[in-house]
């Protein structure tokens, strides 16, 4: 719904007087752009069901020799140990990745950083806080992203906004939404159309703010001509911002698919006080995290978006157990290894909820039936830490998780041992099983041109 | 909107720092940078919004924060982009601003004239409220093709909803989600004095003026004075300078700087565990906050005191929140009432360092952190980088001593056994640890684990006992006024300065010394400065200097 | 340490009056210090046996129990008749049983009810009020049956507990003192605030004065609803004077406070009722933990009766007490052993002892904060 125009103005009218207006061109029709070719339509009309992306993200690696099973080559079975039980369930939903590198070329290890960042953009930083290429989520987002309200989404359970980890450029990051509520209002507020609403009639009063955003995107262009390059070039991100709402206000205005799957979920509640001043509180995260995953879940089946960004916990890991002194993080480099465990109990103890999470996370959205499958089953998750082992920071064999069956485009139950490969082949097959045109992808010794093979189908 | 005259915070102390800057050094010449857009931080868009649609608007939300470079969002700001979730807030501030702007409440107040017809367009009037309003928005007054877009939209909104306000409404929610109102531009025109080179317009000089003393867009008589030409020589200029100093909202400015200075943006995701500090809530992160904020603009502001007192003063104030952490009592225990408190000389507090922002911000959720704090020492007030710790780091040696060391001097001990660790840990630990006797909430503890803990240590050589040694350690730092003197010089010029700038901070710092430490005077400095305004040509541009197209 | 003094002083909260009150200022010149503490919990002190021994004939019976046996078959068929009439609905309606329809809480003398179950048992927590261990009156007492103390102390006297010890209400968990509890946590009324002044070790001083306050601010809590030590409260005062403010001696040794004994006016308030009890020879026993932060102690000495027996007729609702008033009207008058009335010879106060738990705090005198300013 729209704050510009009354609904009580007809459809028409609008059309006669916008146009009558000059100068505003209102782009219709609006299936042009809101549907391309890859995929689209819903179970209801018959046609194949979309196919989407998500990334997944939990901080501090995990406990080498207590979470997965050492492998010497790629084979079936995962070999889920201690740490990662309570993903065992999903093994037919998995593909677990080990033994890929980092290279660094000479740069620094930019601790919890250089990790995720060359696993998610193939490039290394320079220094500290670098983001020198996008994330392969924006990339898959070009290739599937539209006609759908969102191009992408970024939520996070961890309460910090900034720590999200898509991002066109350093300066271009997006940041994430870290209240269900407002994560809630965005996807299902007043500006949700139900697909299954039986009548549908376009919003005049989203016909005018579509006009008049694409009057000013017109002049807006005229005032960026004015500017040096690299101004310019910031503001292109503006523009691509505006195009995105354009076409998300297109949709609102077009009969949307009818589509059983989707139900427009129930509003979380307001936190209480003392949960809003514990956000990171582990018990708070995993609550936190569970809203967002139904809502999350929820706009991929309603068609909301395709491409859909969770963080479980940052890569600075600055969750806690109510009255610890350490975070998760400290706990990585300063607990003592109990001699008969093996492993660092409390650190574990913060690992394993976060596999809990994973499971929960892949479990909701294999909860929402969809054609003769579910949701899961359509979609492909990329999962990824950016350390092996928090204690050490090591950057190699940081664990990565392909989950969900792609729409059948992906063979799953596989261990995929890396023998030292770049990193990058595994975001490189993750992108080419969503269809982006890329021979090859990585910077310096990351680039990569050869994709997982034995996972694709 | 609020004019210069108000309460005076400055005056005498001005003309009296006049009389001494026959003895300060010319400023040098400045070549500038190019050109550029800064995206308005949250609270600038915040004084904007309440300067000109008044202050009973709420904002709703608000943006993505900027990003930190070189120690400043400011200069995060110049680089900020828009990204598409990001823009998405904008345009839901816009709708939320245009709607209350133009509601029954306020459009008496924010609309300068009254329509024929509420319910239909009037060009005329329209016409009236976007040359005022836009001229604000846009810092400059709207180009024709601007003008003629915004009227023609709002005459469209107002036919389709039959309300005239309705189509203010549709125009101002375009011009609010416009680049030309979220990002602060550079217009350029050709210098008369050096030809074929740019200057900034006198727009864009109000702009940076107004930004940097008062955290806001120019009002209607600074843009007015600058377009009748009051900006283009010196006199006027000291004259408008000296006239914004001397108002109450000078605070503002003064404020920003020191919450980004200070990086207080970090109060925001500020947590702790709610078992080990019971008495830290969200009231105490916001009393926290604005303690130092106050003690910072009463020290500078009131007082005219020495900036590098700053380190070693005990005036301060609290709130009932605060007293209890400071376990000194209050007269007003209850609610958010601040009032003036004084450390007594034989409290081991003195100086922004011991008070609870300062020792909470640069901790733990759980405990406190001598390595944060001293990494927060050198690089937020000395300007120093700490390297970021290796990434090859086998923490094993630590982990198992840790557990038997009762205070965080013995445990940090080890990492001097390292090598690799030895190298930063001694740039940071030592300051960190003279902050020991501060738990991770700044609560004063005698001991650790039951251990006396040891406050003693070195500034770059300067011994010292304690928090207090410290803070006077940091007093007489050379450091300690060179780095707010290049934060500030960034801050003002929206960029990071470089070894060209290095004559213009040089001089500002020869002139802070001589000013004793004037935080204020050091301000004036830079509003008064040619280095302000200078600008380079731009690079890449297509169509060179713009001037035509912005005169309106 | 260099700081070691000052470290001390800030863990046992001594508050930094010195400066704001006229006989602090003398006191910080004799080199002494103030301590503060706002009471929080205060309980009854009953002594419960797991299997109810010291009440042989079973739990005290209720005003609406007794109505209720006294109403004819008739009646509690009438009343009953659809099921549908709750015990809640019925406890006003008992109370309202006088002659002429008065309400027996607030008239305790209109009817004459079954005496009272009390208790009979062998053990009580408190003091030897009256210096004896056998039931003899002494001039400032009736002869009542004394208690021993769980760890064997003999000639315990707690006529309080005896009268309210079955009272299902009164025993340990019951809801009168738990709402009476949670009101003043939530009010802020109530609140007794206890200075210490003239202390020269927070862990010992030989000769300290002790002053009890009302706070007119309310409890600083925790997000876990438990008070914040190290707040500051404000004096409640009447013009220039504390409302509250009487005085005992006493001296802290190994940071157990012990007062000697002298009467006491307390502020109260409970279960929407205001007292302001009047404890006759009243002594304090506080011991404060090693950090300063907290204290838990015993208050005991004679509690006047008549302000009890307001206290518990203007009970609202009496829903849950399951007292019964004109019993217990008449069981206290039985029972009071303190401070005879020299016309009648009738005891008037009731030995008593009190749990508290407190929280250190700054004790802050308003006046001397106007003078700082």
């Amino acid at each position: 719904m729209s704050i510009l125009l009354p609904r009580t103005i007809t459809r028409r009218r609008v059309l006669r007087s916008v146009l009558d207006g000059a100068a505003v061109t209102l782009a219709l029709p609006f299936l042009d752009c809101a549907l391309n070719g890859n995929g689209t339509a819903l179970a209801a009309s018959g046609k194949p069901l979309p196919l989407r992306f998500g990334t997944w993200y939990w901080g501090m690696g995990h406990t080498p020799g207590h979470a997965i099973a050492e492998k010497a080559q790629t084979g079936s079975g995962i070999g889920f140990l201690e740490e990662t039980a309570a993903l065992k369930p999903l093994a037919d939903q998995l593909n677990f990745f080990s033994g890929f590198g980092m290279p660094l070329d000479g740069r620094s290890n930019y601790t919890h950083f250089t990790g995720w960042v060359g696993n998610r953009t193939g490039s290394v930083p320079q220094k500290e806080g670098e983001i020198a290429s996008p994330t392969l989520d924006l990339l898959i987002a070009d290739t599937i992203g539209a006609g759908t309200r969102f191009k992408t989404l970024d939520a996070s359970s961890a309460g910090i906004a900034r720590e999200n980890y898509s991002a066109r450029s350093t300066e271009s990051r997006a940041q994430a939404e870290i209240s269900p509520v407002a994560l809630y209002t965005r996807l299902f507020g007043p500006d949700f159309v139900d697909p299954n609403a039986g009548t549908f009639q376009p919003d005049p009063a989203v016909m005018l703010e579509k006009s008049v955003l694409s009057a000013f995107v017109e002049q807006n262009r005229d005032f960026s001509r004015t500017l040096g390059a690299e101004d310019r070039r910031r503001l292109d991100e503006y523009f691509t911002s505006i195009r995105q709402l354009e076409n998300r206000l297109a949709l609102q205005l077009e009969k949307p698919v009818p589509n059983e799957v989707c139900v427009r979920p129930a509003r979380p509640a307001e936190p209480a006080p003392d949960k809003l001043a514990q956000v990171r509180e582990i018990p708070n995260v995993i609550e936190t995290h569970a809203i967002m995953a139904k809502l999350l879940a929820m706009a991929v089946a309603c068609n909301q978006t395709r491409v859909f960004n969770m963080v479980f916990t940052d890569n600075f890991a600055n969750v806690r157990k109510k009255g610890e002194t350490y975070t998760h993080h400290l706990l990585t480099h300063t607990e003592m290894i109990d001699p008969s465990r093996g492993y660092q109990p409390m650190a574990f103890w913060f690992n394993q909820r976060c596999s809990e999470a994973f499971a929960a996370y892949l479990a909701t959205l294999a909860s929402i039936r969809e054609g003769s499958g579910t949701l899961l089953d359509n979609c492909l998750i990329f999962a990824a830490s950016e350390t092996n082992y928090a204690k050490l920071h090591t950057i190699d064999s940081i664990p990565v998780w392909l989950a969900g069956k792609a729409a059948g485009r992906i063979k799953t139950g596989l261990h995929v041992v890396g023998g030292g490969d770049p990193i990058t082949r595994v975001g490189l097959t993750a992108m080419k099983i969503m269809g982006v045109p890329l021979r090859n992808w990585g910077t310096k010794s990351l680039q990569t041109s050869k994709p997982i093979t034995e996972v694709m189908v | 909107m609020s004019g210069w005259k108000g309460g005076s915070h400055v005056g005498v102390a001005l003309s009296a720092a006049l009389a001494l800057a026959a003895c300060v050094p010319n400023e040098p010449p400045s070549a500038g940078a190019p050109a550029t857009l800064r995206r308005l931080s949250n609270d600038q868009y915040r004084n904007i919004i309440a300067d000109v649609f008044g202050p009973q608007i709420t904002v709703a939300g608000q943006a993505d924060a900027l990003q930190r470079s070189y120690g400043l969002l400011a200069v995060g700001a110049s680089k900020a982009e828009i990204t598409p979730s990001g823009y998405e807030k904008y345009y839901a501030m816009a709708r939320s601003v245009a709607r209350q702007a133009v509601s029954l409440d306020n459009r008496a107040s924010v609309v300068p004239c009254t329509p024929r017809s509420a319910a239909e367009p009037d060009e005329n009037c329209a016409q009236q409220f976007f040359v005022k309003v836009g001229r604000l928005l846009y810092r400059r007054p709207l180009a024709p093709a601007e003008l003629a877009l915004v009227l023609r939209m709002a005459g469209e909104g107002a036919r389709l909803r039959q309300d005239f306000y309705g189509g203010l409404e549709v125009g101002l929610v375009g011009m609010l989600q416009s680049p030309q109102f979220l990002f602060v531009v550079d217009t350029l025109e050709p210098d008369p004095a050096h030809a074929g080179k740019p200057r900034l317009t006198a727009y864009a000089r109000a702009a940076r003026l107004s930004l940097l003393l008062w955290n806001t867009s120019p009002n209607e008589q600074l843009l007015t004075a600058a377009e009748h030409g009051a900006l283009d020589g010196a006199a006027g200029r000291k004259d408008i300078v000296d006239r914004m100093l001397s108002s109450p909202r000078v605070e503002a400015g003064v404020r920003a700087f020191f919450e980004d200075f200070l990086r207080f943006d970090q109060f925001e995701t500020l947590e702790k565990d709610s078992v080990i500090y019971p008495a830290f809530s969200v009231r105490v992160v916001e009393d926290a906050r604005e303690q130092v904020l106050r003690t910072v603009l009463k020290h500078v502001l009131d007082k005219r005191a020495d900036y590098r007192d700053l380190f070693t003063t005990r005036d301060t104030f609290i709130t009932g929140s605060l007293a209890r952490i400071y376990r000194v009592p209050t007269a007003k225990p209850e609610g958010s009432a601040w009032v003036p408190y004084e450390f007594p000389d034989d409290d081991p507090r003195a100086g922004l360092l011991t008070e609870v922002g300062f020792a909470a911000l640069a901790s733990h959720p759980g405990r406190s952190s001598p390595t944060l704090r001293g990494r927060a020492i050198r690089e937020n007030l000395l300007c120093q980088k700490v390297p970021d710790p290796p990434g090859n780091v086998d923490f094993s040696r630590f982990e198992s001593a840790d557990a038997q060391k009762k205070t965080a001097r013995e445990r940090l001990a080890l990492h001097s056994t390292n090598a690799a660790c030895a190298g930063c840990h001694k740039i940071t630990d030592p300051i960190g640890l003279a902050l020991e006797n501060l738990d991770g909430i700044g609560q004063f503890r005698s001991t650790e684990n039951g251990v006396v803990i040891d406050a003693s240590g070195t500034l770059d050589g300067v011994p010292f006992n304690d928090a207090a040694g410290l803070g006077r350690a940091m007093r007489d730092n050379p450091a300690t006024t060179s780095c707010v003197v290049q934060r500030l010089a960034s801050y003002s010029l929206g960029r990071n300065t470089t070894g060209s700038d290095k004559p213009f901070v040089d001089y500002l710092g020869q002139s802070f010394a001589r000013d004793d430490y004037d935080f204020l005077e050091l301000l004036r400095r830079v509003a008064l400065s040619e280095t302000l305004f200078a600008v380079a040509p731009p690079v890449g541009a297509s169509s060179g200097v713009q001037t035509a197209r912005m005169e309106p | 340490m260099r700081r070691a003094p000052r470290a001390v002083r800030l863990g046992l909260c001594l508050a930094l009056l010195a400066t704001a009150v006229p006989s602090a200022q003398a006191e910080s010149k004799s080199g002494t210090q103030t301590l503060g503490f706002v009471i929080r919990d205060w309980f009854t002190s009953v002594y419960n046996s797991k299997f109810v021994d010291e009440c042989p004939e079973g739990i005290a019976i209720s005003n609406d129990e007794v109505w209720w046996r006294s109403l004819p078959r008739a009646d509690r068929a009438r009343l009953t008749g659809n099921g549908l009439i709750q015990q809640l609905n019925r406890m006003p309606t008992a109370m309202q049983r006088g002659p002429n329809g008065e309400n027996v809480c607030l008239s305790p003398a209109s009817v004459k009810d079954p005496p009272m179950r009390v208790v009979e048992g062998k053990y009580s927590y408190g003091v030897d009020l009256d210096g004896r261990s056998n039931s003899a009156a002494t001039p400032r007492s009736c002869p009542h049956q004394n208690f021993t103390h769980p760890d064997g102390t003999p000639g315990i006297d707690n006529q309080m507990y005896r009268l309210v010890g079955c009272v299902y209400g009164w025993r340990k968990g019951g809801l009168p003192e738990l709402n009476a509890h949670e009101g003043r946590g939530t009010s802020g009324l109530g609140m007794t605030l206890v200075e210490i002044t003239g202390v020269t070790d927070p862990r010992n001083s030989p000769d300290v004065t002790v002053t009890f306050y009302r706070s007119v601010n309310q409890f600083a809590l925790d997000g876990n609803g438990k008070p914040l030590p190290y707040s500051s409260y404000n004096v409640d005062m009447a013009g220039n004077k504390p409302r509250y403010g009487d005085s005992l001696k006493g001296s802290i040794k190994n940071g157990v406070l012990t007062t000697m004994r002298g009467d006491v006016r307390l502020p109260f308030y409970g279960n929407y009722n205001f007292l302001h009890p009047s404890i006759r020879d009243m002594g304090l026993r506080l011991e404060i933990a090693a950090d300063g932060a907290t204290a838990k102690g015993l208050v005991t000495g004679y509690y006047n009766m008549d302000e009890f027996l307001y206290y518990v007729g203007g009970m609202v609702g009496h829903t849950s007490t399951a007292d019964d008033c004109p019993a217990m009207y008449v069981a206290a008058h039985e029972l009071a052993d303190g401070y005879p009335d020299p016309k009648t010879g009738q005891c008037t106060h009731l030995s008593a002892a009190f749990d508290l738990t407190a929280y250190a705090a700054f004790v802050v005198h308003p006046e001397a904060q106007r003078s700082k300013r």
